[in-house]
């Protein structure tokens, strides 16, 4: 056994329950199967609990997390415990008074989604109205006094838009702008061919970003997430598995990172059934892939596997059918051909939108195959 | 040296410090990560309130230091708060 790292930290997914509809959305593909939320008592508890484990960060996200209607409570909390408390949310749930009972609870900071520039592209891509409603609680948020990190997901429909992108975020008064190229889990693995971008328009999105960096500095930073498929690096995912890092589902289970339930026989504990140092310390799921044991070759023996610690093991299941495999994003990977085909497999598809009758569908067609 | 006179460093809006009980030492919260300070970071930073320069910081910490001694600390304050504004947590 090996001693567990101090976690630092909690990404509390409070609900799976979500207004949008988003085509890249990082829930699991099957969420409509999801039961029980954890209640405000239970989550309390875990908070607390995280706290002295050694958590200093929090991240309340869903779904959207402005649908519980203890989220006040939640954040005094919170704040209790001298967590610093994020809130990840689409905003579209928010109005002034809510802000206002947020800021009072003492939440720390706002992460608010949108899907793009234009308001027809941003729709699209969230299968809803909402854009327009979006922006306005951005200008509310700022007028609350809360700092302000602007996140857009970043593929094929919208990478044209990174300069607009950047314009807006300055305009709204944001700290912080993240253009996440998409990671290709859950729904956005559903939606890979339709979302990937090209090379022509990585490489374009990537030094625009990169000339923006520096223009803004000190006003607005940026942080420019790599597309995996493009960035040709793996990347070090969650700073390695069950080191600092722990994912709580709507209903519980502890997970290294919100996609792990895609690797097949991996038991996840549930902070119902004992305590959160118990389960981070001792749950075969967060054991599974800590340390470098379980690594094979090229990480086995690799100089960089305490930089990259071998890449993510999702993306070595779906690639290479393994976890243990090293992620077939690195060139060194017996694997990596699948990578090369994927990245030219850009493709108009139709969307995938994230909602409970796709999951219904797509949830018996992965039971079927 | 980027650093200014003008300068009145200060924590950025979404950065906080908070004493961590079990490592015992100031950490800087921020929404992606957190970061570390030793003894002489903490004490600097927690002098950062927008209102003091940085010769005034210097001064402070240099009560009882020749003239040789306080430019090293000088030296070493600019340094410091040039790499933490690099990280974007001050301003």
């Amino acid at each position: 056994m090996i001693e567990p790292p101090r976690p630092y930290t909690l990404v509390a997914e409070l609900t799976y329950r979500c207004p949008l509809r988003c085509v890249y959305c990082s829930n699991p593909v099957d969420f409509h199967r999801s039961r029980t939320e954890l209640s405000t008592d239970e989550w309390r508890r875990v908070f607390s609990e995280a706290a002295e484990l050694g958590v200093v960060q929090l991240h309340l996200s869903g779904g959207e997390p402005v649908l519980r209607d203890d989220l006040v409570e939640l954040i005094q909390h919170a704040r209790a415990c001298d967590l610093y408390t994020n809130l990840i949310t689409g905003g579209t749930l928010l109005d002034e008074d809510k802000l206002r009972r947020f800021r009072e609870a003492g939440l720390d900071h706002i992460q608010l989604s949108i899907q793009g520039a234009a308001r027809e592209i941003a729709e699209t891509i969230a299968g809803v109205r909402s854009h327009r409603k979006k922006l306005d609680v951005a200008r509310l948020i700022r007028e609350a006094g809360f700092p302000l990190t602007l996140n857009v997901v970043i593929h094929r429909l919208n990478i044209a838009e990174v300069p607009e992108l950047i314009a807006l975020a300055s305009r709204l008064g944001a700290d912080r702008l993240e253009l996440a190229n998409t990671q290709f889990y859950a729904w956005a693995a559903e939606n890979r061919r339709a979302l990937m971008p090209t090379r022509e328009q990585y490489d374009r999105a990537e030094e625009i970003a990169r000339e923006a960096t520096a223009k803004y500095r000190g006003t607005l930073e940026i942080a420019f997430v790599q597309n995996d498929y493009l960035s040709g690096e793996p990347k070090p995912c969650m700073g390695g598995w069950g080191r600092s890092y722990m994912c709580i589902n709507p209903t519980g289970e502890v997970m290294p990172c919100h996609a792990a339930a895609v690797i097949p026989g991996l038991r996840f504990d549930s902070v119902r059934d004992g305590a959160l140092g118990k389960i981070w310390r001792d749950s075969p799921a967060m054991n599974a892939f800590r340390g470098d044991d379980w690594m094979m070759e090229p990480c086995a023996s690799c100089a960089r596997k305490e930089i990259d610690f071998g890449g993510c093991r999702c993306q070595a299941f779906m690639l290479a059918g393994n976890a243990a495999e090293a992620d077939p994003i690195c060139r060194l990977s017996p694997h990596h051909g699948i990578v090369e085909s994927m990245r030219n497999s850009a493709a108009d598809d139709p969307l995938i939108y994230r909602d409970t009758k796709a999951s219904r569908e797509l949830s018996k067609s992965i039971r079927s195959s | 040296m980027s650093t200014d006179d003008a300068w009145r460093p200060r924590l950025v809006a979404r950065a906080r410090l908070k004493f961590d009980p079990i490592a015992k030492q100031e950490l800087i919260l921020f929404p992606e990560a957190a970061l570390a300070l030793n003894e002489t970071g903490a004490a600097i930073v927690r002098l950062c309130d927008g209102a003091r320069s940085i010769d005034e910081i210097v001064d402070l910490l240099s009560k009882n230091y020749d003239n040789a001694e306080r430019d090293a600390l000088m030296r070493e304050v600019m340094d410091f708060l040039d790499t933490i504004r690099a990280r974007g947590l001050l301003q």
